[in-house]
């Protein structure tokens, strides 16, 4: 933290925290006047140093390089501004908006259709260039009063080319949405594919369908589902 | 002795353990006991521990009745393990309980093995909606209620780690259970040696670092750079910290203020240290199933019967048949709905 504090001058002030999250505390704040999030990873006792250390330096770096790629993709992320390593923070653009997750079942069917479709899109453009999201959820996606949707949350970020690691991304996604959104999910996924579909088509056509019918080849290797009950 | 309280018989035969334990309809345990299949060499031969069932199931249930106080006759209702596991031990358990229930002519019950498990932590550490971490040799699920379900919302990819842990023990020469062997062998070295680290969201994979901790067991620097103890440390140090970040993650994501941690590798201290850890953190209450019921036991299969009991009633003889490969999540649980 000394390299950040010595630097925190009127111009970037780290101010309340607004989220304690699973692995990092966001800070929100400023920086030379603009409204910042200050993500910071904290460290974990319960972990030994050794391992903590490593784990959090490389998931930050690997986080914000991303951030600054993706963006070139026409994928909506926070705009990074500064890395600090020394305390594993990664300060970028405040969005202001409400998770997907919170507004969820308050949306009619055209809306989340309209959304998921944009979710796949965007998830689409990254598949494509090579970048894996690794932890697509309801609770890393945004979506602001002007019904922009932005992705947030790339510490999990891979860079693969493989149909099995993008098969994994979209699985992981199905898996949330049945968990926690029940009744929905079917409407929210097929949204989302289709836009998956339509974002992946002028790339590889072929890739596309072999990555989403994976997707059924993956769950029938989770513990015990059968066959038949495969969605 | 026979008194007012309805009283219910659990048969738990999953794998190796044949267990029989005797709870009222109120949730009081009389008797728990356990008959387990140790194994000489190797792991668990499904065969060779249907037959170790097959010749002790009765003197199992006789000792449970007994300690109990009870007569056979006393038995208000029978529940059983009906999934999921190894098919031809489901199959002793089911076979005992039909017929008991035949014979005394009271309802059979059948019940997920792994919803027994969260149940009887309910139960015992007076939890009333936890996030729960269920870690066996069988088993690594997070699991919390959602929607008349036990969703489960991270789960190993392929190993499971009390699995993973007790074979790298007995590549190490260690005996079964190595569970246990290796956490009392991690307690005496502070080395850890760098191992793969895999967590995709909210699942995990540990076959990766079972090949690695074999290796490094099998490499010539084994004794002279680094010993058993060290290895040990870094296998615990590194799996423990992967259930934890996971547990860690679908705390926040699902927003529950209590946390369970059951199955027999709940057992293990540093694990029980490193998930209050996060429990604390979260604000959350913590609790560990107490050793006796978080590994497998009858009392858990009793209890969660009596649950389905209660709401549903009995299973017909021709809805008994086992389930081997029956998800947690694939059940509704009417007595939370």
């Amino acid at each position: 933290m000394e390299v950040l504090s010595k630097k925190m001058s009127s111009d970037i002030v780290k101010e309340k925290v607004i989220r304690k999250g699973a692995e990092a505390n966001l800070h929100y704040g400023h920086w030379f006047g603009k409204e910042v999030i200050f993500k910071c990873r904290i460290p974990k006792k319960y972990r030994i140093e050794d391992l903590d250390k490593t784990i959090r330096r490389a998931r930050t770096l690997n986080e914000a390089k991303a951030l600054i790629k993706v963006k070139d993709y026409g994928v909506n992320v926070p705009q990074v501004y500064e890395i600090d390593i020394s305390s594993s923070t990664i300060i970028m653009k405040y969005i202001n908006g409400k998770k997907l997750k919170g507004l969820l079942n308050e949306l009619d069917d055209i809306r989340k259709h309209q959304y998921f479709e944009t979710i796949g899109c965007f998830i689409a453009f990254l598949h494509k260039n090579g970048h894996i999201h690794g932890d697509i959820t309801t609770s890393n996606i945004i979506i602001t009063d002007y019904e922009e949707i932005f992705l947030i949350d790339f510490g999990l970020h891979e860079y693969s080319d493989s149909i099995e690691d993008k098969s994994v991304d979209l699985h992981l996604l199905k898996r949330v949405l049945i968990s926690s959104h029940g009744t929905d999910w079917k409407l929210c996924f097929n949204a989302f594919l289709e836009g998956y579909q339509n974002g992946y088509l002028d790339a590889n056509p072929d890739e596309c369908k072999a990555i989403i019918k994976n997707i059924s080849v993956i769950e029938t290797r989770g513990r015990y589902i059968k066959k038949e009950e495969r969605l | 002795m026979k008194f007012n309280k309805k009283i219910c018989l659990g048969i738990e035969s999953t794998a190796h353990t044949f267990g029989v334990g005797i709870v009222d309809f109120e949730g009081k345990v009389y008797s728990i006991v356990n008959d387990i299949y140790v194994p000489e060499k190797g792991g668990l031969h499904p065969v060779q521990v249907k037959e170790q069932h097959v010749n002790h199931f009765y003197e199992v249930i006789e000792k449970a009745l007994s300690e109990a106080n009870f007569s056979i006759r006393d038995i208000d209702l029978i529940a059983f393990s009906q999934s999921p596991g190894l098919g031809p031990v489901l199959k002793i358990g089911a076979l005992v309980a039909r017929m008991i229930s035949q014979i005394l002519k009271i309802p059979i019950v059948g019940v997920n093995h792994c919803v027994a498990h969260i149940e009887i932590g309910r139960l015992m550490c007076n939890v009333e909606d936890p996030l729960t971490l269920y870690v066996s040799g069988g088993n690594t699920i997070v699991s919390a209620f959602e929607s008349s379900r036990y969703q489960i919302f991270g789960e190993t990819l392929d190993l499971p780690i009390g699995n993973m842990i007790d074979s790298f023990a007995r590549d190490a020469g260690l005996s079964h259970p190595g569970g246990p062997k290796i956490e009392k062998l991690a307690l005496t070295s502070t080395k850890y040696l760098s191992l793969p680290y895999v967590v995709k969201g909210m699942d995990l994979s540990f076959s990766g670092l079972y090949t690695a901790a074999k290796k490094l067991i099998e490499s010539k620097d084994f004794g002279v750079k680094y010993s058993l103890n060290d290895v040990s440390n870094s296998v615990q140090e590194t799996c423990f910290a992967m259930l934890t970040e996971v547990t860690e993650r679908a705390l926040a994501h699902t927003e529950k203020t209590e946390v369970l941690l059951t199955g027999g590798v709940a057992a293990n201290k540093r694990l029980q240290e490193m998930i209050e850890y996060i429990s604390n953190e979260h604000n959350a209450k913590f609790a560990a199933v107490p050793l006796k019921f978080a590994g497998d036991n009858g009392a858990m299969i009793g209890w969660t019967g009596i649950l389905r009991y209660k709401l549903e009633g009995g299973h017909e003889i021709s809805e008994t048949n086992i389930k081997p490969k029956e998800r947690m999540d694939q059940i509704t649980i009417p007595w939370r709905s």
